[in-house]
C-alpha cells in the first residue's frame, strides 16, 4: 500500500515530542489565523537573499528536443546535437544561444516522476509531493515567501509572471495561507490596486493614512496582538509598494536589452523577471506555453524552444554576469516530459519515464550533467531521481532544511518535503 | 418532543439512545453555569465588561453578520433599560439578519470556498438560510447533509453540494466528514494509527469510509445532472503500512460506535436498480450503506458529534475553541476548560440541538461579554486566548467585512430605502384580504433583507478573493497582506462608497454646517461607538485644517481611515 503521509516511525517519534512541545508553547501567542505558530520559526530559518527564478515549460517539454537529444536513433527526430560551452555536453541544436552558457547550467537528464497527468506532474513537480485526495501541498514559491521572503518586504514574496490573465491565487499556498500565494501578472501588467486613486493626491493619502495610524495606536495600546500589527505592517507595505510600482514596469528595461530578450511575450516577461529579481523579489515563475505536442511536436519544439532559448539565455547570462546565480536558485522544468516514441502525427505524447531538468545557481554545483537516459532516450540507466528528490534539492540549494517538522500547521505537523526522499547530493554545491 | 428520524438506525444505537436519560430541566439558566465553570478556572485578572458599544458591535457582528446603523447604534447607547442587552441578543435572533450571517458562515465552514461543481451556489445557500431562519436542529441538519445523494427534484438536491461537490471522493469526504462533523481530522490515520494522536486510529479512518466507498458519482445522460450512484458490492479492507502483511476489514461504523449491520441477501435482491450491461443506469442497491451513515453520526450516543458542534458554535462567539484547533479534538489536546464543554454539549444534546437556544445562552454569559483590553497594569499572559478572561480578537470574515463597509458607509441604507420603496408599491396593487394578512407584516423585514442583499450581494465576491482562504481550507488560514491593504487603499469598490453620492455616510456628512458636529455622526455609523473628547477633536482639525472648500475630500479621508482602522478590521 502506497503512504503518501509522513510516515517513518522514528521521525514520528521525534516530532510527537515537538508536537505536543509546540502545540503548548504556541497557545501562548496563538490567535485565529492558523499561519501563526510559524512565525518565530520564519525568524530562525530566515535566509534573507535567497532567491528563486522558475521557468516553467507549459505542457511538458520534450527532452528530446531540448536537454537530451538522441540524434540519428530512431526516436532522435530530426534535430541534431550540439557542442556547448561544456566539453562533450551536447544538447538539441534548437538551443544554441543556451548552448553558449552551459557552463553556467546543470542537467538532470535521469528524471522519472511516474505522473503523465498534466494536473498531477505539475502538482508532484510544484509541491514535491505526489497528489492525493484531501490534501494539499504548498507550493515552492509559497515556501519560498513564506521562509525566504523578509518579514516586511513590500514585494509580494511569489510572483508568477504569465502571458494568461493576472491576480492573486492563494490556492498555491495549502495551509501556508493565501498571504503566501501567487500573485500572478497577467500579460507582465503590474498588480491591481497599486495606483493611486485620481481623486486622491499623494498629500492627502498621506494625511489619511496618519490618521488611521493614530486611530490604530489607541486601539492597540491595550490591545496588542499579533494580528492587528500584521494588519497595521500591511499598509506600510501597501505605501512602499505603491512608491516602488515600477518595479513592475518592463518597459523601463533598456531598448538594447528589451531586443536581446526578444520582442515576444515571452522575452518581455523573462526581462521582467530579471527586473523582479534585481528589485530583491524572493521567487519569480515564468510561464512558457504551449508544449503539449500531441501532433507537429517538431514544428512546436522549433518554434517554442526558439523563443526561449533567446530569453532565457539572456536571463541566464544576465545574472551570471551580475554576480547574482550565486544567491539565485534556477529552475527550468515542465510537469513531464514527451514519448520517445513518435506518434502517426509526428506528436510526441506524455512521458514521464525518463526526461530532464536544468537548473543552476544557489546551492548547486554549474556546469555539470547529472544521470544518463539509454541510446533512444527510453530509460533511465544511471542516476535515477524522483520529482519528491528534486523538490528536496531546490529547498537545500537555498537553505531551506527540507526534513523541518517540527511546527504545526493549525495542529498538524508537517515535514516541507516528502520524508521518504533525498536530495540529490551530486547536484549541490 | 419533535420526532427523531431513527428508523433507519443499527439495532444497537438506538437501544444506546433509548436507555439515554435525558437530563430534568436544568437548575440554573446555562449561561450562569458556564461562567462559573470559566471563571473557577481562572485565577488571574479578568478584563472588564465590554461597554454597550462594544457589546453591540460585537452581538450584531456575530449574530447579524455586520455592523449596526448609526441611528441603531444611537438608540442602543442611549437606551438606559437594564435589560437591553438581552433584548438585542433576542432580536437579532430572529431577524433576519441572523439566517444571512449562519448561511455565511456555514458555508464557509463546510464549502471551505470551494468552487461550484455540481450543485448550484444559489440553492446551496438558500438551503443553509432557510435551515437556520427556521432553526431546523443541528442534527437534523446534519443528516440532511450527509443522506443527500442528489436525486431529488432540483430544490432538494442543495444539501447534496457537501457530497457532490467534493466528487463522492472517498478520501475527502472521510476526512472533512471527520474534521467537520467530529472535529477529528483522521486524515494521518489513513496509512496507519496516528502517530501523533493517541486515539485517532486507522480503524476510525475507513470505518467512516466504509460508509462512502461504493458510492460514485452518476450523470444521469438524459439530464446531465450529477447524482450519487451506489454498488451493493465492495468490502473496506486496509493495511498499516508498519505492518502490510496483516489485512483489516471493517463494516461501516462512527468512531468507536457499533457496525452498521448488513442483511445477507441473496444475490437477485441485492438491488432495487441492477447494473445492466451496456447500459448507463443509476445503481440503487437493496440496502444502501449511504444511507445509513447520517442517522449513525448525527446521533446522540456519537459524543464526538455533539461535542464538535458545541465547540464551533462556542468558537463562533468566542473567537476560540474550547478546544482548540477546532479539528482536533483528542487527549493530546484537551479542552481548556473540560467541563464547559461537556456541559455544553449535553445541554445542546438535551434540548434537541437548538442553535438559536444555544447561541442565545452563549451571548449572555459574561465570557462573551467582557472587553477585549487587559485589564490595567495586568500581564499580557492575561489575554491568553484559552482563559477566555479576556475577550479575543477576531479578523472580520470577508462577507462582514463587505457588509460592513456598504452598511457604514451608507450603501446599504440607500439600498433598502429603494426596496421598501418596492415593497410599498408592490403592496399598494395588492387586494384588501392580501393586505389584512397578518405574516405580512411580520415577512416585511425578510422581504427587505432579500431585495437589499440581492441588489448588494454581487459586491461581497472580491472580498471573498482577498480577505477569504483559498479552497478547501478553513478561513482562519488568512493573515493581513498588503494586496488587501492595497484593495482597501486604492481599489475602485471602495473608493466609489466613499465618495460623496446621493444620500451616502460622506455625502450627508460633508452637508454637516458646522465642523464640529461630523465626529458624532461619523463615529457613530463606522465605529458604532461616540468619540471620545480627543477624538472629536481630531476630526475638527482636520477638518479646519483642510478649509470648508475642501469639506468634502475631507470627509472622505476622515471615513477612509476610519474603515481601514484596526477597530473596524476586527471584531473586538
Amino acid at each position: 500500500m502506497w503512504c503518501p503521509y509522513s510516515c517513518r516511525s522514528a521521525e514520528h517519534a521525534i516530532s510527537r515530542r515537538s508536537f505536543l512541545g509546540g502545540v503548548s508553547a504556541g497557545l501562548g501567542a496563538v490567535s485565529g489565523f492558523a499561519g501563526r505558530p510559524m512565525t518565530s520559526l520564519a525568524g530562525e530559518l530566515g535566509r534573507q537573499g535567497s532567491q528563486v527564478l522558475m521557468v516553467f515549460l507549459h505542457g511538458g517539454s520534450s527532452q528530446l528536443e531540448t536537454w537530451d537529444p538522441k540524434p540519428g536513433t530512431a526516436t532522435g527526430g530530426p534535430f541534431r546535437s550540439i557542442e556547448t560551452s561544456i566539453p562533450g555536453v551536447r544538447i538539441s541544436e534548437l538551443l544554441p544561444k543556451t548552448a553558449q552558457q552551459m557552463h553556467h547550467l546543470s542537467l538532470l537528464r535521469s528524471l522519472n516522476t511516474a505522473e503523465d497527468d498534466h494536473g498531477k506532474g505539475s502538482y508532484l513537480m510544484h509541491t514535491g509531493r505526489r497528489q492525493a485526495p484531501g490534501q494539499e501541498h504548498p507550493h515552492l514559491g509559497s515556501l519560498a515567501a513564506r521562509f525566504l521572503a523578509p518579514e516586511r518586504d513590500p514585494l509580494p514574496g511569489y510572483i508568477h509572471v504569465t502571458a494568461g490573465g493576472g491576480g492573486l491565487s492563494g490556492k498555491d499556498a495549502a495551509f501556508l495561507g493565501p498571504k503566501y500565494g501567487a500573485l500572478t501578472l497577467g500579460d507582465g501588467k503590474p498588480p491591481a490596486n497599486t495606483e493611486r486613486p485620481g481623486s486622491v493626491e499623494e498629500a492627502e493619502d498621506l494625511a489619511r493614512h496618519q490618521l488611521r495610524m493614530q486611530l490604530d495606536h489607541r486601539f492597540d495600546l491595550r490591545r496588542r496582538t499579533a494580528e492587528t500589527e500584521a494588519y497595521t505592517t500591511s499598509y506600510e507595505q501597501a505605501l512602499q509598494l505603491m512608491e516602488r510600482r515600477e518595479v513592475f514596469d518592463v518597459s523601463k528595461e533598456p531598448a538594447r536589452d528589451q531586443e536581446r530578450y526578444g520582442s515576444h511575450d515571452f522575452g518581455r516577461h523573462c526581462l521582467l523577471g530579471r527586473r523582479l529579481l534585481e528589485a530583491g523579489a524572493t521567487f519569480v515563475k515564468v510561464s512558457h506555453s504551449n508544449y503539449d505536442t500531441h501532433n507537429e511536436n517538431f514544428d512546436f519544439h522549433l518554434e517554442q524552444v526558439g523563443e526561449f532559448d533567446v530569453s532565457f539565455a539572456a536571463l541566464l547570462s544576465d545574472l551570471a554576469d551580475r554576480g547574482m546565480l550565486d544567491r539565485t536558485l534556477v529552475v527550468v522544468m515542465s510537469e513531464f516530459g514527451r514519448t520517445p516514441r513518435i506518434n502517426q502525427y509526428y506528436g510526441r505524447d506524455h512521458w514521464s519515464t525518463a526526461w530532464s531538468v536544468a537548473l543552476t545557481g544557489a546551492g548547486l554545483k554549474r556546469g555539470v550533467v547529472r544521470g544518463e537516459t539509454n541510446a533512444d532516450g527510453t530509460e533511465v540507466v544511471d542516476g535515477q531521481a524522483t520529482g519528491q528528490d528534486l523538490f528536496h534539492t531546490y529547498l537545500r540549494a537555498v537553505g531551506i532544511d527540507p526534513v523541518v517538522d517540527e511546527f504545526a500547521v493549525n495542529g498538524r505537523d508537517f515535514q516541507i518535503a516528502d520524508p521518504a526522499s533525498f536530495a540529490i547530493e551530486d547536484l549541490l554545491a | 418532543m419533535r420526532t427523531r428520524l431513527l428508523g433507519i438506525l443499527a439495532g444497537p444505537v438506538a437501544l444506546v439512545l433509548a436507555t439515554t436519560a435525558r437530563a430534568e430541566g436544568p437548575p440554573r439558566p446555562l449561561h450562569e453555569r458556564v461562567d462559573r465553570l470559566i471563571e473557577d478556572a481562572t485565577d488571574g485578572p479578568m478584563a472588564a465588561p465590554a461597554t454597550d458599544g462594544e457589546f453591540l458591535r460585537r452581538a450584531c457582528l456575530d449574530l447579524a453578520g455586520m455592523v449596526p446603523t448609526a441611528e441603531e447604534a444611537k438608540d442602543f447607547l442611549d437606551d438606559p433599560s437594564p435589560s437591553k442587552r438581552e433584548r438585542l441578543v433576542d432580536r437579532l435572533l430572529e431577524g433576519p439578519g441572523y439566517a444571512r450571517r449562519m448561511q455565511y458562515a456555514f458555508d464557509a465552514m463546510l464549502m471551505e470556498r470551494r468552487g461550484d461543481r455540481h450543485v448550484p451556489r444559489a440553492d446551496w445557500e438558500a438551503f443553509l438560510r432557510r435551515s437556520f431562519a427556521e432553526n431546523t436542529p443541528y442534527d437534523e441538519f446534519a443528516r440532511r447533509i450527509l443522506s443527500a445523494d442528489g436525486s431529488g427534484p432540483a430544490a432538494d438536491r442543495a444539501p447534496a453540494k457537501f457530497v457532490l461537490d467534493r466528487e463522492a471522493d472517498p478520501d475527502l469526504l472521510t476526512r472533512d466528514i471527520g474534521r467537520m462533523f467530529l472535529g477529528r481530522d483522521l486524515q494521518c490515520a489513513q496509512c496507519h494509527d496516528h502517530p501523533l494522536v493517541e486515539d485517532y486510529f486507522q480503524a476510525h479512518y475507513y470505518g467512516i469510509r466504509a460508509f462512502l466507498d461504493r458510492s460514485s458519482l452518476f450523470t444521469d445522460p438524459a439530464s446531465q445532472v450529477v447524482m450519487l450512484a451506489e454498488k451493493a458490492e465492495g468490502e473496506t479492507t486496509f493495511q498499516s503500512v508498519f505492518k502490510t502483511s496483516v489485512t483489516h476489514s471493517t463494516a461501516p461504523r462512527v468512531l468507536d460506535g457499533p457496525p452498521v449491520v448488513e442483511p445477507e441477501l441473496p444475490e437477485d435482491r441485492r438491488y432495487e436498480v441492477a447494473p445492466e450491461k451496456d447500459k448507463v443506469v443509476r445503481t440503487i442497491p437493496t440496502f444502501s450503506r449511504y444511507e445509513h451513515l447520517a442517522p449513525a453520526l448525527a446521533n446522540d450516543g456519537v459524543d464526538a458529534f455533539s461535542r464538535n458542534i458545541a465547540n464551533r458554535l462556542w468558537a463562533l462567539l468566542m473567537k476560540r475553541g474550547l478546544y482548540h484547533p477546532l479539528d482536533l479534538d483528542h487527549s493530546s489536546n484537551p479542552p481548556s476548560h473540560p467541563e464547559a464543554l461537556e456541559l455544553l454539549a449535553g445541554w445542546f444534546r438535551d434540548h434537541e440541538y437548538d442553535v438559536k437556544a444555544f447561541l442565545r445562552e452563549l451571548a449572555l454569559t459574561r465570557a462573551y461579554q467582557r472587553s477585549s483590553e487587559i485589564p490595567p497594569g495586568a500581564d499580557p499572559e492575561a489575554a491568553e486566548p484559552s482563559r477566555f478572561a479576556v475577550a479575543n480578537l477576531e479578523p472580520l470574515s470577508p462577507e462582514q467585512l463587505a457588509w460592513s463597509l456598504m452598511q457604514g458607509l451608507g450603501v446599504v441604507a440607500a439600498h433598502r430605502e429603494d426596496a421598501e420603496a418596492d415593497l410599498d408599491h408592490l403592496d399598494a396593487a395588492l387586494c384588501d384580504r392580501c393586505k389584512a394578512d397578518e405574516g405580512r407584516e411580520a415577512r416585511r423585514p425578510w422581504r427587505v433583507e432579500e431585495a437589499v442583499h440581492a441588489r448588494l450581494s454581487g459586491n461581497v465576491d472580491a472580498f471573498v478573493r482577498y480577505f477569504g482562504a483559498s479552497e478547501g481550507q478553513p478561513d482562519d488560514s488568512v493573515e493581513a497582506d498588503v494586496h488587501q491593504a492595497l484593495f482597501l487603499s486604492n481599489g475602485p469598490q471602495v473608493q466609489s462608497w466613499l465618495d460623496p453620492s446621493g444620500s451616502n455616510l460622506t455625502a450627508r456628512l460633508a452637508g454637516i454646517g458646522d465642523p464640529a458636529g461630523v465626529a458624532e455622526p461619523l463615529y457613530l455609523a463606522i465605529l458604532s461607538r461616540r468619540p471620545s473628547a480627543g477624538e472629536r477633536a481630531e476630526v475638527l482639525g482636520y477638518l479646519e485644517r483642510r478649509g470648508a472648500d475642501q469639506r468634502a475630500d475631507a470627509v472622505r479621508e476622515l471615513a477612509w481611515a476610519l474603515i481601514t482602522s484596526s477597530e473596524f478590521r476586527f471584531n473586538y
